[in-house]
């Protein structure tokens, strides 16, 4: 079994950059749990490679394996897709700094003077 | 295989912030241009319906944003309701404030909608916002939880 270095940590962004990686998931997402040799076949791969791609996967928490006599197979575990297709989180994180700003400001008593709004009707 | 596809991706951000002020100070806030720019951008804001301003951001030439948030006033409620459009770089969006008073104090509610999770310099946009994304990846991640909602 060829071995290369795992990496320090595990990147779900690291392990989805890779576009059979992605084939992989979309394979297991569209029929199920596939033992390894299944995936092998889909993709005209050697299984030392399919098991490497697996292998980075499984270390990002993206499948889950489990083994079923001689054979091994692979889920889709859906969690960090969650996480990682959150697009609109940076976005978020902007506003509420924003608003922690608008708190410090009200607590200022900046805005404290209940003038009455300029009349601005049409 | 993209059928399902946009049918779940979100597209607003919603958030909900309660306030130790009534509404008429936060009112203030929002919509006085001296206030508004200490929390959020200088601006030239006016809280006239039809009103066109813009905000000074920082650019960030990367994600196509040259640091000018183009707005136009849609909606003004006196201590009520603001709504904004809200375009910047290729974003064409809304913000939309609703002011609810709440005991002594203000529940203000954010909602910031209109974001098309198909535009590939949006997405690009939110590595400059500090997102740190990669968009090709995330288009492939839509098109699985796509899937996986349905």
């Amino acid at each position: 079994m060829p071995r290369t270095p795992a990496p320090a940590r595990p990147d779900v962004f690291a392990a989805l950059a890779n576009p059979t990686r992605r084939d992989l998931l979309q394979a297991l997402l569209e029929r199920g749990p596939q033992p390894a040799q299944s995936l092998a076949a889909l993709f005209e791969m050697a299984r030392p490679s399919v098991s490497e791609h697996l292998r980075v996967l499984r270390e990002a928490g993206l499948v889950e394996e489990r083994r079923a006599g001689r054979q091994r197979i692979y889920r889709l575990e859906a969690e960090p897709l969650h996480e990682v297709a959150d697009w609109l989180a940076p976005y978020e994180r902007f506003w509420r700094a924003r608003l922690a700003g608008l708190r410090d400001l009200l607590d200022s008593g900046a805005a404290d003077v209940p003038a009455a709004p300029p009349a601005a009707d049409s | 295989m993209t059928e399902a596809r946009g049918a779940d991706a979100r597209t607003s951000i919603h958030v909900d912030e309660l306030l130790g002020h009534p509404p008429a100070v936060v009112w203030r806030a929002l919509t006085e241009p001296d206030l508004l720019a200490r929390w959020l951008m200088p601006n030239d804001f006016a809280p006239v319906a039809g009103h066109e301003f813009t905000f000074r951001a920082v650019p960030l030439p990367d994600a196509g944003f040259d640091g000018v948030v183009r707005c136009r006033v849609l909606d003004v409620e006196p201590a009520r309701l603001l709504r904004i459009r809200w375009r910047g770089g290729r974003l064409d969006t809304t913000v939309t404030w609703r002011l609810v008073p709440e005991g002594r104090g203000t529940r203000l509610l954010l909602d910031h909608e209109g974001f098309d999770p198909d535009d590939e310099i949006q997405r690009r946009a939110l590595r400059g916002f500090g997102g740190g994304w990669r968009g090709h990846v995330v288009a492939r991640l839509r098109e699985l939880l796509d899937a996986l909602a349905v």
